[in-house]
């Protein structure tokens, strides 16, 4: 498992860690976004290194990353068919979905989120 | 009409291959790698999604489709479509990947004096295409398929491997269809919401998923994943996933040159209705005066109810011409005008 600290981008490689990043999430009531993606989808890749540049500088926000493939359960579970899929959550209920390589949307989603946040900024 | 405006008339070209690695096979590409294929075709990525089968890129002109050894890439406007071959080639030998069979489509360019090299006629386009693909490509093919109507006539060349021809006769993709519509002088009204209101705010993909919804091309097919981007002050793209099928509309809206396209894949197999209620909802959107419907298939009973659907929608059709290829089947191209006309 990739580092926990603040301003990351976590990527959760088993169901126990993403339990346990949700388990965070729920206490804390920061927004978490999590980003859905498959290493042969070709969309995800654009978006990756903008979204690890966004955590950097959102330390407020967790950033959590699961691959479709390692985490199949977890994606089936939250119904994601296309990737990228973007999750917005707070205290473990989803408030808005941005689905596909949409840099600007999930910027505005964030900020959106950010500003109805007790927590935020 | 207008002297000079956007081409809507895409170019259209879809390129298999066979190889090694056929699970991700060209999807693996690196996005600058694809960028650079693209800008020698003048145009970029403006949004994109993937899903289980393939990735869908919504580009400044039109759309581009990858599947692990499948290009479907169709562009608009001035582009220059048959420069992205030699590039894809190139990458596609790089992950041990080759090219058994081409197929290049389109109709009639509404400003055919604007098209550049080697868009400047459709022989100067065969010619270029056979000088680029690989020898292999033996059984090839060119055709211009006339209808009644001069703006419209139908452009195919199609290219294909003998191995192709042997490996693939019992393919899931010889059970695919592709239909193609090309609709010109469309309702001034419904046209109209395709434009977007000045200083609206709104990000370009949410103003395309309001199109989407305010015209209805979100009921076309309500399974799919719709991946859409509205261009500023006009026009407007969509990319549609559901499964493994694709499909995608392109609208210029301007008068004097108003143009939107559909295409979508289906199978042969598939309830008849369905392919009759997608046509339908198509020409709701956007009541053409004028409709080419270009039939790629195996079956040769699918062009029978392309025809019903539309004339059901108070179309005529004006023409149906048929042609065979190899590997590809055959093409049926049916011109309809409205009945107000």
């Amino acid at each position: 498992m990739a580092g926990v600290e603040e301003g990351q981008l976590i990527s959760c490689h088993t169901i126990e860690a993403w339990e346990e990043q949700m388990q965070k999430g729920n206490d804390s009531k920061k927004l978490i976004v999590v980003d859905f993606t498959a290493s042969w989808c070709g969309p995800c890749r654009i978006m990756a290194p903008f979204l690890a540049e966004l955590a950097k500088k959102l330390p407020s926000v967790t950033f959590l990353k699961v691959d479709v493939d390692e985490l199949k359960s977890v994606a089936a579970d939250w119904a994601v068919e296309a990737m990228p899929t973007f999750m917005f959550l707070k205290e473990g209920k989803i408030v808005d979905k941005v689905v596909g390589a949409q840099k600007e949307m999930v910027q505005q989603t964030i900020a959106k989120h950010m500003n109805t946040s007790t927590s935020a900024i | 009409m207008a002297e000079s405006g956007f081409e809507g008339f895409e170019k259209r070209l879809e390129l298999h291959f066979s190889g090694d690695d056929p699970i991700t096979g060209l999807r693996q590409i690196e996005f600058e790698t694809l960028e650079e294929i693209l800008s020698a075709v003048q145009c970029t990525v403006v949004s994109s999604v993937g899903n289980h089968y393939f990735d869908s890129y919504v580009l400044s002109e039109s759309s581009l489709f990858l599947y692990p050894t499948k290009i479907i890439i169709k562009t608009c406007g001035t582009t220059q479509l048959l420069k992205s071959i030699r590039p894809f080639l190139h990458y596609a030998c790089t992950i041990g990947l080759s090219l058994t069979r081409c197929m290049y489509t389109r109709g009639n360019f509404i400003f055919p004096k604007s098209q550049p090299y080697p868009h400047t006629s459709f022989k100067e386009e065969v010619i270029y295409l056979e000088q680029t693909l690989p020898e292999n490509l033996f059984y090839k093919k060119a055709s211009v398929m006339p209808s009644k109507l001069s703006s419209h006539a139908w452009h195919v060349f199609s290219a294909v491997d003998q191995s192709y021809l042997i490996d693939n006769a019992d393919d899931h993709d010889d059970q695919l269809f592709t239909l193609e519509v090309c609709m010109t002088e469309l309702d001034c009204l419904l046209a109209k919401k395709f434009f977007r209101r000045h200083n609206d705010g709104k990000t370009s993909d949410a103003a395309g998923k309001e199109m989407t919804l305010m015209t209805g091309i979100c009921d076309i097919n309500p399974n799919a994943h719709i991946c859409d981007f509205a261009f500023d002050p006009c026009g407007y793209s969509m990319n549609g996933l559901d499964g493994d099928r694709y499909s995608t509309i392109h609208v210029t809206p301007e008068d004097g040159f108003s143009y939107a396209s559909f295409e979508c894949v289906g199978s042969v197999y598939d309830d008849c209705r369905k392919i009759s209620e997608v046509l339908k909802k198509v020409v709701q959107v956007f009541r053409p005066g004028t409709m080419s419907v270009s039939t790629t298939s195996t079956s040769h009973e699918l062009w029978t109810r392309v025809a019903t659907a539309v004339e059901q929608q108070g179309m005529k059709c004006r023409s149906c011409t048929v042609d065979e290829f190899p590997a590809a089947g055959s093409v049926v191209f049916q011109t309809f005008t409205s009945r107000r006309k």
